[in-house]
């Protein structure tokens, strides 16, 4: 909104980095990457770079998040002071603990909390370098993260964000699409039944452009699944 | 390239094929469900990452990292963690400590006199009694073999090692003992400990250092048989 | 940190094994683990390396700042080192504000870096006086597996030589590469069973005891000491750590100074 004169696709609808409007950024996927932990994943996502470690189940500390029927998540969602152009302090930061909440909320709608009352599941999300939707990187590792540490869930995440640029809809926003963009949609799916987890929305968008970006966002969730099916077949083989 | 069947949900993923969260097994809900297995709208899901195991009508997941939730009967090695007067807690590398009471200790001891006999940091062998929902447990130290260790040496493995290591003709435990002349206990919750001579817990430290590495093998007995002909070669 | 449980068989195996000059591991005396370096990691840091030591992973990214320098040093720059241990990297590792821990491995490293001199902050001058650039040393560990100290030292001053001064991004000149002249480099040693070894993994670190860590330039020239946690040493025992860290110092500056 308000940068509407930057030009970010041209008239054969190539994008500033060569894309079309439907393409994904190039990703590559790695499991068990921090060897200490009970599973890890990361992320590379265009620039991108996120890691994703998880620790539990274990006895909920402090006493006041226990819960006596089920699980909790203990999601921390940080940037490392050298993922931004401009560093980033490192300490309390607003934003990241509401995508903290939001991933932990997304990550609870899938996991089996119930086989593990008065336990919590530590998830420690962090982005190496940024480029836009690192929110939905850090959603989707954290999945992997989970599924490396044999935590029982019902499907996988798999988030992206698509908007719109020059009033063209988008999948997966790049930087100064994102900073110049009129709309911004990241969107957390379960791949299997295209159930959402997450969801969040700004700017501004018609009834069609909407469901132009969700769409985009459906079957980039699909063929971001098979990617993760085949990182995790590199790394535990196909089969015995 | 994973072959999970989850394209059309209709064909059931091969026995032994690798399976992520959220795929679908099988139509066919008849059969029993094993671990990480649950029913979803007359379809089998897989819950956890892991290798798809069938067995007599039993459709499970095998999975690539297992946590060790105690069950009453299991025989573990623990460590005291901390006491109160009549209660000791017990780390059992699981997700909640276990509680030793004071009457299931091996030896007399009076209210207040817990630290004396078995102080933090002890290894003990123990007993799962019971446990909650919560997979809290309480052990037991009367029993046959139960005891405090004071020497060798507890290396560890995935819980899901355990019946791989003790079970089969040529049991790896069995080789791992002939192999470096060490009293070895296997504990279910993957602890291990290991009595005798130095070079000779190197060797068993050596072989499970191997099994870990290649825990998801199914010539993990062979391999291992292997490793100590060559390592006792050093 | 959690105070991690230290099983009373763990320290009597380490003394065993140390009697018999021997690790758990099977490594020497002043054997370290697999090392790997990479520089030039971090696609938005102007400097950076990533250091593998046995399954201790560790980033490190070099930020410039501008800053006014100081009315007493006006045409001096500025460097800071943080080291951040984030719960990502171990189950020991809780939440919150900064451990005793964190605080000294950070301080130390720093210490290495600045008294070996191997930044002239009157190279970091822009306008003396009014713009200085300011160093800002980011260590970041991924997995501890221990010996974190050595792990940030090494990551530190290989991202060091790595690095470029924004000149273009800040407006106030040419991009150039950081003028490096040294190469310290840290070597720590633990009291382990008993006796001193180099590099503990996070077993030792447990069942071990007191720590030193050792910084030395070129030409063997000390640059910085620490002894950390309870105990006691002996001269001679510093004599013969001292003769392990040069030749090891040596070696990793030969990596380091390849890059």
């Amino acid at each position: 909104m308000g940068y509407g004169d930057v030009q970010m696709i041209d008239e054969n609808g190539n994008r500033v980095d060569g894309r079309k409007a439907g393409d994904i950024r190039p990703i590559e996927i790695e499991m068990g990457v921090v060897p200490v932990a009970d599973g890890s994943a990361s992320m590379r996502w265009g620039t991108n770079y996120v890691i994703a470690s998880v620790y539990g189940p274990m006895e909920a500390h402090p006493r006041k998040i226990q819960r006596q029927e089920r699980a909790v998540l203990d999601v921390r969602y940080n940037m490392a002071p050298f993922s931004t152009t401009d560093r980033f302090r490192p300490g309390f930061n607003r934003r990241s603990r509401e995508i903290s909440k939001v991933t932990a909320d997304a990550l609870e709608s899938v996991v089996l909390l119930e086989l593990y009352p008065r336990s919590k599941i530590r998830v420690e999300i962090e982005v190496i370098c940024a480029e836009a939707g690192t929110r939905c990187v850090g959603l989707t590792a954290a999945s992997l993260a989970l599924a490396d540490a044999g935590i029982p869930m019902t499907d996988m995440v798999v988030s992206v964000a698509s908007g719109k640029i020059n009033g063209v809809v988008v999948c997966d926003l790049n930087k100064e699409e994102d900073n110049y963009g009129a709309a911004d949609l990241p969107m957390g799916v379960l791949p299997n039944t295209g159930e959402l987890v997450f969801l969040q929305m700004d700017g501004d968008l018609s009834p069609s452009e909407f469901q132009e970006a969700w769409d985009y966002n459906m079957e980039a969730a699909l063929k971001i699944h098979e990617l993760m099916k085949e990182a995790i077949a590199n790394k535990y083989g196909g089969g015995q | 390239m994973s072959n999970s069947g989850a394209s059309d949900g209709r064909t059931l993923a091969a026995s032994g094929s690798l399976v992520i969260p959220g795929d679908k097994i099988s139509s066919d809900t008849s059969g029993q469900l094993g671990h990480g297995v649950i029913k979803v709208n007359d379809e089998l899901i897989a819950t956890k990452l892991g290798y798809l195991v069938e067995k007599s009508g039993e459709v499970s997941i095998l999975p690539v990292h297992t946590a060790y939730f105690p069950r009453p009967g299991d025989l573990v090695v623990g460590y005291i963690e901390g006491m109160r007067s009549n209660i000791w807690f017990i780390d059992l590398n699981a997700p909640f400590n276990a509680i030793l009471p004071m009457s299931l200790a091996p030896m007399k001891i009076e209210y207040g006199g817990t630290r004396d006999a078995m102080d933090v940091g002890t290894t003990i062998l123990c007993r799962v009694q019971e446990v909650d929902e919560a997979h809290s447990s309480v052990v037991t130290m009367k029993g046959m073999g139960l005891r405090k260790v004071n020497s060798g040496f507890v290396d560890t493995i995935p819980p899901h090692l355990v019946g791989t290591i003790s079970s089969g003709s040529n049991a790896i435990i069995q080789q791992l003992k002939d192999a470096s002349n060490c009293r070895i206990i296997l504990g279910a919750n993957g602890r291990i400990w290991v009595d005798g001579e130095p070079e000779g817990i190197r060797i068993v430290r050596d072989a499970l250092a191997y099994a870990r590495d290649n825990q998801h093998s199914t010539e993990l007995a062979a391999g291992i048989a292997s490793q100590l002909a060559n390592g006792n070669g050093e | 940190m959690a105070q991690p449980l230290v099983p009373e068989l763990l320290r009597a195996h380490l003394a065993e094994l140390a009697s018999r000059d021997q690790r758990a591991d099977g490594r020497g005396q002043w054997e370290g683990r697999e090392l790997s370096v990479e520089v030039g990691v971090l696609d938005r840091a102007e400097g950076s390396a990533k250091v593998q030591m046995g399954d201790t992973i560790v980033f490190c990214g070099i930020k410039f700042q501008l800053q006014t320098p100081y009315p007493d040093r006006p045409d001096e720059g500025g460097l800071m080192t943080s080291a951040e241990l984030r719960p990502l990297a171990g189950r020991h590792i809780e939440p919150g504000p900064p451990s005793p821990e964190s605080i000294e491995i950070g301080r130390v490293v720093d210490r290495g870096i600045r008294e070996s001199g191997c930044i002239d902050t009157k190279d970091l001058c822009i306008i003396p006086g009014e713009k200085v650039w300011q160093v800002i040393i980011d260590c970041f560990a991924i997995s501890d597996d221990g010996n974190l100290f050595d792990a940030f030292g090494l990551a530190a001053i290989a991202a060091l030589h790595n690095a470029t001064l924004p000149g273009e991004r800040f407006d106030v000149g040419e991009d150039k590469k950081l003028p490096v002249n040294k190469t310290p480099i840290m070597c720590s040693f633990q009291k382990v069973g008993g006796r001193f070894v180099y590099d503990s993994n996070r077993e030792e670190e447990v069942g071990g005891d007191e720590r030193i860590h050792i910084t030395l330039g070129e030409d063997d020239h000390v640059h910085s000491l620490q002894k950390g946690l309870k105990g006691v040493f002996s001269a001679s025992e510093f004599v013969e750590i001292m003769d392990a860290a040069k030749q090891r110092c040596a070696e990793l500056r030969k990596i380091v100074d390849s890059l």
